[in-house]
């Protein structure tokens, strides 16, 4: 679990914190470059030109009721993943007997591949939108839940001991001491969470959805139209990155004391 | 005067513990017995060698773990059955400062004080005065990772008298620490105890930082038992040399030196 965090965090620090080192700018711009002499050379269909792609994106913009859609399905469904996610981890921590009967079921929960949550989804719920959430909660809430549990395990005993030397009730033991430990765990379950739920979303959306970029993403496969593709890709991957930086923010109001 | 009111004296009586090593099921003997008074007002020093149960004795005599047998008992009560009774009456300096690295300074010394739960005006003029009597008034709002382990020690002796307890415990609060840094705030730390009248313990390997700062000494033997129990004032300048030879005997021994027991108090 540490070693997929650290993972998540490294794929994100590359774009988190507003820093744009040197080298990112440098690769953009030759990937940039690169794309256009393959739009010179190969068929619009395979590599649009930029200013094919620069028309889907003004296209894109004249529809934000997509963007607000798919980007209130994640919000939604994360807040609301954390929040029952948490709740199991907290009762966890609490109970023994509830987390060993509990973690079974969250494991397996994790080991079923999205695709089979979709189809799941589309078999048991008739509301798209059930269908969505549905999806975006069984995938995240898991995560929420190990990650948060890992970090009330994961405070120290030195710190248990100073604190119950202090005669805590059991909610002061847990507010003062457990719950703080545990931001910094959080944030990074969030961090994960945002990368993955806005690539299940997409997912998710392709079937069964009339609305969010997903939707739109498959319209545009069924055009052939790479621009769009490209387009929404842009899209996506610059909301995950304004979502990053918003987090990273977060963080770094949150942790100052780790500086 | 304490948050109690009044100040009791600690009696332990035939306090036995005993462990049952997870995995591998041994029994381990931490304390073989321990029978003796700490006065009310007494500054008191335990030594024994890395590993003869001063640190579990010192974790139940804070309630942190029952005894196997016997008690300890500090005004009809027990740290450990009445657990709650002892909030705000006990405070205790850890091996290491062991501060919050989220909280700042401030918010360390006032962390027992929530949990007494006294107005937040009443808190942070506590913990002000006690920050600033130990130096540290200009780092307030600095975090424990901004600062000496020194500075940091120094915030986890405000953080124990801030709930103005009526007993102070330090297992192994120094020893960490360079000699000089070391010597500097354990003389803060006794200064502190005497002014404010407080019962102390503190708990070390040291001899020398034993004999330099108790009123009375008690040696621990391996597992914990009284191979030695005297008061230093009893004890000459130019007799400390002699004192010191017969305690590390006695500790190489691990057998019990009537001649360095008190009246009254039979070691097992």
């Amino acid at each position: 679990m540490a070693e997929r965090q650290s993972e998540a965090v490294e794929a994100v620090d590359v774009v988190h914190g507003g820093r744009w080192p040197k080298e990112t700018l440098v690769s953009l711009v030759a990937f940039a470059i690169l794309w256009h002499f393959a739009s010179m050379v190969l068929p619009p269909f395979v590599a649009p030109s930029w200013a094919r792609i620069g028309k889907s994106l003004l296209d894109i913009a004249g529809r934000p009721d997509f963007i607000a859609i798919t980007v209130a399905r994640v919000g939604v469904a994360l807040i609301v993943s954390f929040a029952l996610g948490t709740a199991v981890a907290i009762a966890m921590f609490r109970w023994d007997a509830v987390e060993r009967y509990s973690m079974p079921l969250v494991k397996l929960l994790m080991a079923v591949p999205v695709l089979c949550w979709i189809l799941f989804a589309v078999l048991w719920f008739r509301l798209r939108e059930v269908r969505i959430a549905f999806i975006l909660v069984v995938v995240c809430a898991p995560i929420f839940t190990i990650d948060a549990l890992d970090g009330m395990r994961g405070v120290s005993k030195d710190l248990r001991e100073m604190v119950r030397a202090l005669r805590p009730t059991a909610s002061q033991f847990f507010v003062k001491l457990i719950l703080p430990a545990t931001i910094p765990a959080i944030l990074t379950s969030w961090k994960v969470n945002l990368s993955l739920s806005i690539r299940v979303v997409t997912m998710a959306e392709l079937v069964g959805a009339t609305s969010g970029i997903g939707y739109a993403l498959m319209q545009a496969n069924e055009t052939f139209s790479v621009a769009d593709v490209f387009a929404w890709t842009v899209v996506l991957v610059l909301i995950l990155m304004l979502a990053q930086m918003i987090v990273t923010g977060v963080e770094r109001r949150l942790l100052v004391w780790r500086e | 005067m304490s948050a109690s009111g009044a100040l009791h004296d600690i009696h332990v009586r035939g306090l036995r513990k005993v462990f049952r090593q997870k995995g591998s099921g041994v029994v381990v003997v931490a304390i073989e017995r321990l029978d003796f008074t700490v006065e009310r007002g007494e500054v008191v020093a335990i030594v024994g060698k890395t590993g003869c149960g001063k640190s579990t004795f010192f974790n139940v005599l804070i309630g942190l773990e029952p005894p196997t047998d016997g008690s300890i008992e500090i005004g009809g009560r027990t740290p450990y059955g009445d657990f709650d009774h002892f909030r705000g009456r006990i405070g205790i300096i850890f091996q290491q400062d062991r501060l919050l690295p989220w909280r700042t300074l401030l918010d360390n010394v006032t962390l027992g004080l929530e949990i007494m739960g006294l107005p937040p005006a009443e808190r942070r003029a506590r913990a002000e005065h006690w920050l600033s009597r130990l130096g540290l008034d200009g780092f307030l709002r600095a975090f424990p990772g901004e600062l000496s382990g020194g500075m940091r020690q120094r915030a986890a002796l405000a953080r124990a008298f801030a709930v103005n307890p009526e007993i102070l415990l330090a297992d192994e609060a120094f020893g960490h620490l360079d000699e000089v840094t070391a010597r500097q705030i354990r003389g803060q730390f006794f200064d502190m105890v005497r002014d404010e009248k407080k019962t102390a313990i503190l708990v070390t390997h040291q001899l020398e930082e034993a004999i330099e700062t108790g009123d009375r000494l008690l040696v621990f033997g391996r597992p914990a038992t009284l191979l030695a129990d005297l008061r230093l004032e009893a004890w000459k300048p130019d007799e400390l040399a002699d004192l010191r030879a017969r305690i590390q005997a006695t500790l190489q021994d691990n057998q019990p030196d009537p001649q360095l027991i008190r009246s009254g108090e039979t070691p097992r």
